[in-house]
């Protein structure tokens, strides 16, 4: 029976020094830190090993005070009701993380649309490009907290 | 897409105005006579910032913005963005409250599918479906119009409760109602049955199999229909759902007749759990007591934490990621869209099916973009 404790356990033990932070909220809840470098084989475990088979959500959040930007990233399963939030800590100035595509196929809508809101770069993503906004808002990264936003740009585009 | 045309081939615009489309979006096809051989999903032509939108309102002020998420689904986006701030205060609804709340988002679950019926049989060319589906539908939004005031955006829910209790009567009005939409739903799935073109157009049509459905992250309807028992209000228990008795309804051929035999099903079975709820609904506050929630409209400040809360809405797994800092606005909030994933899946879906087919296959996905566009 895969629980939370039994995920917990098998991260930590496959990844002693990757998996910061962790802790249990709740019976269905888990959230740790992982190191940028690690998440690519922390999420292809989780797939393999550990019946995690969907990607349920991926985003970004900034934090300009500490200058970091968060990835998160919630990992649920059709098979049990655990969810599983992994963050990743990256600089605010040039934020690379590789992609988890090739692990979760539908990742890539939601790495396309957090790198154009927040200008985090994905490594070998299939086709990194805007999903939502226009091409000509490409670098505001609109969801970061500094961004100037109405009434300052919006009569940006319509000269 | 690759869009270097090979002998024999042509690129097709699909939107993102176009007759059958719920919403704006784009696609893109690569055709081989009549044959998909490439396609591409291009959204955004209704992206509102709602994300960055609520940051800037208050939580009180947020209910209302998610009711602008999806025009289909107003109660279960309260429900998420009402649910993420109750978790985060510490505060649960009164059982009574919980009840009312099952009842409402039930009816909308309801007035959602007999409009993605009806939405989809247009597409078919069976206008005949659409006009009862819509006669069946107001009858729900009338129901849910005498509780709310609304029939569409309802901003019903509030944190710790609900805003107005039931109106005397109002569960014989819905039983009568309900027990009437029954039996004609028996009639209007005797004629999908029976309609020997819709067997042709829908059977063995935009299969998705269960390995493939997994692997691309569908969730609700479409997933179910292929087999896979994934209903996050029996996987992941929310409200009262734990103390009532349903099923989770599922097909096994993962065609389209099989999503649409879901989404049937699925009414029915919502029907019995209004029907239950009605039965074990106790009497009580709508807020809980010794709470400032409900008396008056504070400016609320939630202590700093986060949470991620996902809740069943009539078209798969929605979730909400809620981080608050302390203050009377949330940090951030992420928006994570049953639709989205669905709408990611269709371009690998209608691969090597008949251009004919798209709308249909497309329809049966009961596809919102305002909700994927956010």
């Amino acid at each position: 029976m895969i629980d939370a404790n039994f995920i917990l356990n098998s991260l930590t033990k496959t990844f002693p020094n990757d998996i910061l932070e962790p802790s249990i909220e709740s019976d269905k809840r888990i959230s740790s830190y992982v190191n940028t470098d690690a998440i690519f084989d922390v999420c292809k475990h989780m797939l393999d090993n550990l019946e995690c088979n969907h990607l349920s959500c991926e985003c970004g959040v900034d934090y300009p005070d500490r200058n970091e930007l968060e990835v998160v990233y919630h990992i649920a399963s059709y098979e049990h009701p655990v969810v599983i939030t992994l963050k990743v800590k990256l600089p605010r100035d040039d934020p690379v993380i590789e992609s988890i595509v090739p692990v979760y196929w539908n990742a890539n809508w939601y790495e396309r649309e957090t790198y154009e809101l927040y200008g985090i770069m994905y490594k070998n993503h299939p086709d990194l490009k805007p999903l939502l906004l226009m091409d000509e808002m490409l670098g505001d990264w609109p969801l970061r907290k500094d961004y100037e936003g109405f009434p300052n740009k919006t009569s940006k585009n319509l000269v | 897409m690759d869009t270097n045309i090979g002998p024999s081939e042509m690129l097709m615009h699909l939107g993102p105005q176009h007759a059958i489309q719920p919403g704006p979006y784009l696609l893109d096809l690569r055709l081989k006579g009549e044959l998909v051989v490439d396609a591409e999903l291009k959204m955004g032509y209704i992206h509102k910032g709602i994300e960055k939108i609520l940051e800037n309102k208050t939580y009180l002020q947020g209910i209302t913005i998610t009711d602008r998420i999806c025009y289909l689904a107003a109660m279960s986006n309260n429900e998420v963005f009402c649910g993420c701030v109750e978790r985060l205060v510490g505060i649960e609804p009164p059982e009574r409250s919980q009840y009312i709340r099952v009842i409402m988002e039930e009816l909308s679950r309801i007035q959602s599918h007999l409009l993605g019926l009806g939405e989809f049989s247009t597409d078919l060319g069976f206008v005949t479906m659409f006009l009862y589906m819509i006669r069946e539908r107001e009858e729900i939004l009338d129901l849910i119009d005498t509780v709310t005031g609304s029939r569409i955006t309802q901003t019903y829910l509030r944190f710790g409760g609900v805003r107005e209790d039931f109106p005397e009567g109002y569960e014989q009005k819905v039983m009568s109602v309900l027990n009437d939409l029954e039996k004609k739903l028996d009639q209007h799935e005797d004629l999908y049955n029976t309609d020997s073109i819709y067997r042709q157009r829908t059977v063995g049509v935009g299969t998705l199999t269960k390995e493939v459905a997994t692997e691309l992250g569908v969730a609700g309807p479409p997933l179910r229909a292929t087999g896979v028992k994934f209903d996050v209000r029996k996987d992941d228990p929310y409200l009262v759902y734990d103390d009532l008795d349903f099923k989770v309804c599922t097909q096994k051929k993962g065609d389209i007749f099989a999503r649409i035999k879901v989404r049937i099903d699925e009414i029915h079975e919502s029907v019995y759990i209004i029907k239950q709820s009605f039965d074990q609904m106790p009497q009580g506050p709508l807020f809980p007591e010794g709470t400032p929630y409900g008396r008056r409209t504070p400016v609320m400040r939630v202590p700093p934490g986060e949470v991620f809360y996902r809740v069943e809405d009539p078209r798969g797994e929605m979730g909400m990621y809620m981080i608050s800092d302390g203050s009377d606005t949330p940090y951030r909030v992420k928006i994570r869209g049953p639709v989205y994933p669905t709408m990611q899946a269709l371009p690998p879906l209608i691969l090597n099916t008949y251009v004919a087919d798209v709308a249909a296959i497309a329809a049966s996905m009961d596809g919102c973009t305002s909700e994927a566009d956010r």
